[in-house]
């Protein structure tokens, strides 16, 4: 029997934004409770003999598999090259089939028998796939030592995973008592009962949070962290219990290069929350040798670069996981210790090409990888209730992560003046997590320290409580980071109306917040929504003048973070705003 | 509260049966403390000095010779040394945790005697603490008991005296009791694993064994103390006794079942891996590499009202112990502790643990490959003044290395291989093959022409 069909909108909003024609693209997904989940896909030629999907697996959380195939054509039928692709792609059974035509209509089918049987299929909201499903990571450090060899590498790596296989380790939740563990073939959980599914164990985990109605969510991954541990007893009743007393052998030879390190394993799996504990101990497995693969393809292509061949040069592989807003699923990337982004451009183009997505901003720099411990709000504004759209409202939004910087924060008290230097804070958190710098969100002084090194201001600037504006905030952004703002200018809070067209502009093309400073207010813009018809422009703003703790209840329910009409500003005040502007590059 | 020693009544026939025939017999100790109860499990004189034997370890001048029949003749080297070699054969948990005496001085009154006695615990605590991987110092008390027997008046008394203080040592009674029943033991079993393989750095002197073995010793101590202990496939509560984890098991209605030997529980124990190294690629020119491999099999006797926190340390530390004390047997024994650079495959194979029984329980000994248990009855009658049978002697909880195993054991994938694989052995082999063939080859066509050759070297002579 064929199994349910859900696709998640990120994949269907991915498939109708692909403007290409006669291409094919590889499916992938999950099963849970006898339905297949289709949460990502990437574009594929299956020309040349490279299987480039099968590399892409790796980067993909443990539990996505390959599922099948999509093919963009001008009529919906089936022709006879999908079955020739599905025969070459390795899928285990029911392998999917989606067409899509030129008005972006899609039509599933599963392959049974030989022959290929449309399917309905379901749309999974975001809502329901952050809700339902949660994303397990597992972080070890495995001491390696080997001959500084291609050969070397890969067998060690080959033993590593065997080893891990082998059913001799064991994973402990953090901040619990359960460990999952393999004997022999039979699986085991202690600590908890074997019937607890994971969300269960995540709830209890963090019980105020699970209590709270999750009134407020903002579509965030929910993280289980695990670790690993060695079993370094033997099995007493095993048939091959070998009691060989220890020994010592020494073996002596001619100089040779070996090279050790911590090999950091830092990887993911993606299940559903009902995921049984039990059964989570071979999606573990699973997770760490996709992660052992990753990281010595990563060891294997610096010793096979000419110049590092003997291994002297050899860097330390990192693991980095990147949640694309675009694509609804993490991808882990891993790359050599300390050699700059710029230089790896080449390989970042290449799996942008892949997965379809826009090659003129960074995804997958070292600073757009996710956090996952971040004490402050980030994009709190995707907790609001999103309202059906009337046809003639046109909505251009922040695109990308940002924290929420506002008065108070860090134990330090600007409440009164720091308005500007915070939403400043925001912005730079804004490139910080879009990739295009790595230097650290500076602080008031840091800030000030800046504005008085530019000569800008006199050295009695720094420590004091002087306001910042936004040529401010502009000098601050082109001396720190090299970034370029437009500033506007507006006479009164009424004339800003005419600027409409040119917010939705700058949100659509470079996606940054604004800044935008008026009367003795400071604030932070971060969307805008124009109705053709009534001529009415509504702002999402982003205060900075909060001076509450951190909730995102609190932030939305008072309007911290909210839809503000155009009444909002002050009809006598001067506005400025500065527009940050971003320059095309990967 | 004055502290409470439970101790089988065989210890005091064992006294007694001194205290009737001689004047003045020191022994040792040994025993358990938990936070529930402490047991005294054995006593074991001390041996008789033998100047020839023990040359090395205590020294002590000739006019010695005769036995000695005085507290105060006693060498405090000789008595820590036999402290020493006795925690060897000690199962983890189980300590030296005093001496006894047999006099007819009293020992506590007399101040040349006192001092004495404290000198003499004072050197055992010392020695007890050179290696701290021997675990030889019950940690969490230095206070080390005395027990007394006078001869004359068959008079038992027992006191603690405060150790590694110096002059001013606090002295406390207390009160030893003899329990008629055999003491029940929790018995706990595993088998540790060793399968390592690292790169070493020839010196022009060579590779100490020493000193690799120490490098192995500290890296497992610090393994092993931050591994994680399961009994039976659990997890277990800290504070938990161990008795408590037999009854949940059992069923109510065979509470009787109770009464019998409990079974022994089966331990697990999971390693962490922990970032010790630095965060970057090293890279080393090495000259070889070293496969240590092989198990270290652990039995550890806890008092049932133990808590799980206390058997798991006490596994912990039988586990380095065990090491610990092949590692020093093997390096007393060798003849040179460098390895040539010439040597290039070299197997260094540590004396492997047997268990003897002691009371309801078990000690072991270690036997050297080739070694026969029978050796074992000798240590255990010399150390732990005991006389076993050689069938009681439990030899196959390990089991001697094999050499030729190395070489299955280096195909074997699982082990690292690369490092590992003694391709120089082979080769040696091969050329050594050679020779060995050539020579035969040259006897045999001797022998054939033996005639001939005699024939020719006669005629050659007789030309002359």
């Amino acid at each position: 029997m064929s199994p349910r069909l859900k696709i998640s909108k990120y994949v269907i909003e991915r498939l109708s934004k692909i403007d290409t024609n006669e291409t094919t693209g590889c499916l992938y997904g999950l099963m849970y409770d006898s339905t297949l989940l289709v949460v990502g896909l990437s574009l594929e030629f299956f020309e040349d003999e490279k299987n480039t999907y099968r590399q892409l697996l790796l980067h993909l959380p443990a539990e996505i598999e390959l599922c099948g195939v999509v093919k963009f054509t001008g009529s919906l039928s089936i022709e006879s090259k999908p079955k020739e692709i599905l025969q070459n792609v390795d899928i285990t059974d029911n392998p999917l089939f989606l067409i899509i035509n030129n008005e972006k209509d899609i039509k599933a089918h599963f392959l049974v028998h030989d022959k290929f049987e449309e399917t309905p299929f379901e749309i999974l909201q975001p809502e329901d796939l952050w809700k339902q499903f949660t994303y397990v990571r597992l972080n070890t450090i495995l001491p390696l030592t080997c001959e500084a060899t291609m050969t070397g590498v890969k067998n060690i790596m080959q033993n590593k995973r065997k080893k891990i296989a082998s059913g001799q380790v064991s994973f402990h939740i953090d901040g619990s008592s359960v460990y999952l563990f393999g004997v022999d073939s039979d699986v085991g959980v202690t600590g908890t009962s074997v019937e607890t599914d994971i969300g269960e164990l995540i709830d209890s985990l963090n019980p105020e949070q699970s209590s709270k109605k999750k009134k407020n969510v903002i579509n965030k991954a929910e993280i289980m962290s695990v670790n690993l541990v060695m079993k370094a007893t033997k099995d007493m009743f095993s048939d091959k219990l070998v009691k060989t007393a220890v020994k010592m052998m020494t073996t002596q030879r001619k100089p040779a290069f070996c090279i050790s390190m911590p090999l950091r394993v830092d990887t993911l799996a993606l299940v559903h929350r009902n995921t049984k504990l039990s059964e989570l101990y071979n999606v573990l497995v699973e997770a760490t040798c996709r992660s052992l693969k990753l990281l010595e393809s990563v060891l294997l292509e610096q010793l096979g670069q000419e110049g590092i061949g003997d291994g002297a040069g050899l860097r330390l592989p990192e693991t980095f996981h990147y949640l694309p807003q675009e694509l609804g699923h993490f991808i882990t990337r891993v790359v050599p210790k300390d050699i700059p982004d710029e230089s790896m451009e080449k390989e970042r183009r290449i799996l942008h090409e892949q997965l379809g997505l826009s090659v003129q901003r960074p995804i997958f720099r070292r600073g757009n990888a996710y956090n996952f411990i971040i004490s402050k709000l980030v994009n709190p504004h995707e907790a609001i209730t999103v309202h059906s759209l009337k046809p003639d409202v046109r909505v251009a939004l922040v695109r990308g992560r940002y924290i929420y910087y506002h008065y108070m924060q860090d134990n330090f008290n600007d409440d009164g003046w720091g308005c500007a230097y915070r939403s400043m804070q925001t912005i730079f958190s804004w490139f910080r997590f879009q990739g295009y710098t790595s230097v650290e969100v500076p602080t008031h002084r840091e800030i000030q320290q800046c504005l008085v090194n530019i000569g800008d201001k006199p050295t009695s600037f720094l420590g004091s409580k002087q306001w910042i504006g936004s040529t401010e905030v502009m000098f601050c952004l082109e001396t720190l980071l090299g970034v370029q703002s437009r500033i506007i200018f507006a006479n009164t809070g009424s004339e800003l109306l005419n600027y409409t067209p040119e917010l939705v502009h700058h949100f659509e093309k470079h996606g940054s917040p604004i800044m935008i400073g008026g009367g003795v207010l400071a604030h932070t813009i971060i969307g805008v929504e124009y109705n053709n018809i009534t001529n009415e422009t509504r702002y999402l703003i982003l205060d900075p003048h909060y001076t509450g703790v951190d909730d995102i209840n609190t932030v939305i329910s008072k309007g911290w973070c909210g839809w503000k009409n155009s009444d909002f500003w002050n009809k006598t005040a001067h506005y400025n705003l500065c527009l940050p502007q971003t320059k095309p590059s990967i | 509260m004055v502290r409470t020693v439970y101790s089988p009544e065989y210890c005091l026939q064992y006294l007694e049966q001194y205290a009737s025939q001689e004047t003045f017999v020191l022994g040792l100790i040994l025993g358990q403390i938990s936070n529930a109860r402490e047991n005294v499990i054995h006593l074991a004189r001390t041996p008789e000095e033998k100047p020839v034997e023990s040359s090395s370890e205590a020294s002590f001048t000739s006019e010695k010779t005769e036995l000695v029949h005085n507290l105060l003749a006693v060498s405090e080297a000789w008595v820590a040394d036999h402290a020493r070699h006795v925690t060897r054969m000690l199962p983890g948990g189980i300590f030296v945790q005093g001496i006894f005496i047999t006099s007819d001085e009293d020992i506590f009154e007399d101040p040349n005697h006192f001092s004495k006695v404290r000198a003499v615990l004072n050197y055992v605590h010392k020695a007890l603490g050179m290696n701290q991987f021997m675990y030889g110092n019950y940690t969490n008390l230095n206070e080390k008991l005395i027990l007394h027997m006078s001869t004359s008046t068959k008079v038992l008394t027992c006191k603690t005296i405060e150790v590694g203080v110096g002059k001013n040592s606090a002295i406390k009674p207390v009160d030893w009791k003899f329990l008629p029943k055999h003491q029940q033991w929790q018995r706990l079993d595993c088998y540790y694993e060793f399968d390592e393989v690292y790169p070493v750095i020839v010196k022009k002197s060579g590779i100490s064994v020493k000193q690799q073995f120490q490098q192995i010793l500290e890296s497992a101590n610090k393994t092993i103390s931050s591994s994680v202990m399961f009994i039976d496939g659990e997890l277990k509560d800290g504070s938990e006794a161990l008795e408590q984890l037999v009854k949940k098991k059992r069923p109510k209605s065979s509470t009787k079942c109770a009464q019998d030997t409990p079974k022994s529980m089966h331990v697990s124990l999971f390693v962490p891996f922990e970032n010790s190294l630095p965060e970057t690629v090293e890279y080393l020119e090495c000259d070889g590499s070293i496969h240590f491999s092989g198990v270290v099999s652990s039995s550890v006797f806890m008092y049932p009202k133990a808590t799980v926190s206390e058997a798991i340390l006490a596994v912990k530390q039988d586990i380095i112990r065990s090491l610990a004390s092949r590692f020093t047997m093997h390096c007393d024994a060798l003849i040179d502790d460098n390895l040539l650079p010439e040597e290039k495959v070299c197997f260094n194979e540590p004396p492997r643990r047997v268990l003897v029984p002691v009371g309801s329980l078990y000690f072991c000994d270690y036997l050297f490959p080739g070694e026969a248990p029978a050796e074992a009855l000798l240590s255990v009658k010399e150390l732990l003044d005991l006389q076993i049978t050689e069938s009681e002697v439990i030899c196959d909880v390990e089991t001697p290395a094999d050499t030729s195993e190395f070489d299955a054991l280096d195909r074997d994938t699982s082990s690292e291989e690369l490092l590992a694989t003694p391709q120089e052995a082979s080769q040696f082999m091969y050329i050594t093959g050679i020779c060995f063939a050539m020579l035969v080859l040259f006897v045999s066509i001797l022998i054939h022409y033996y005639d001939a050759i005699v024939h020719f070297i006669s005629n050659v002579v007789s030309r002359s």
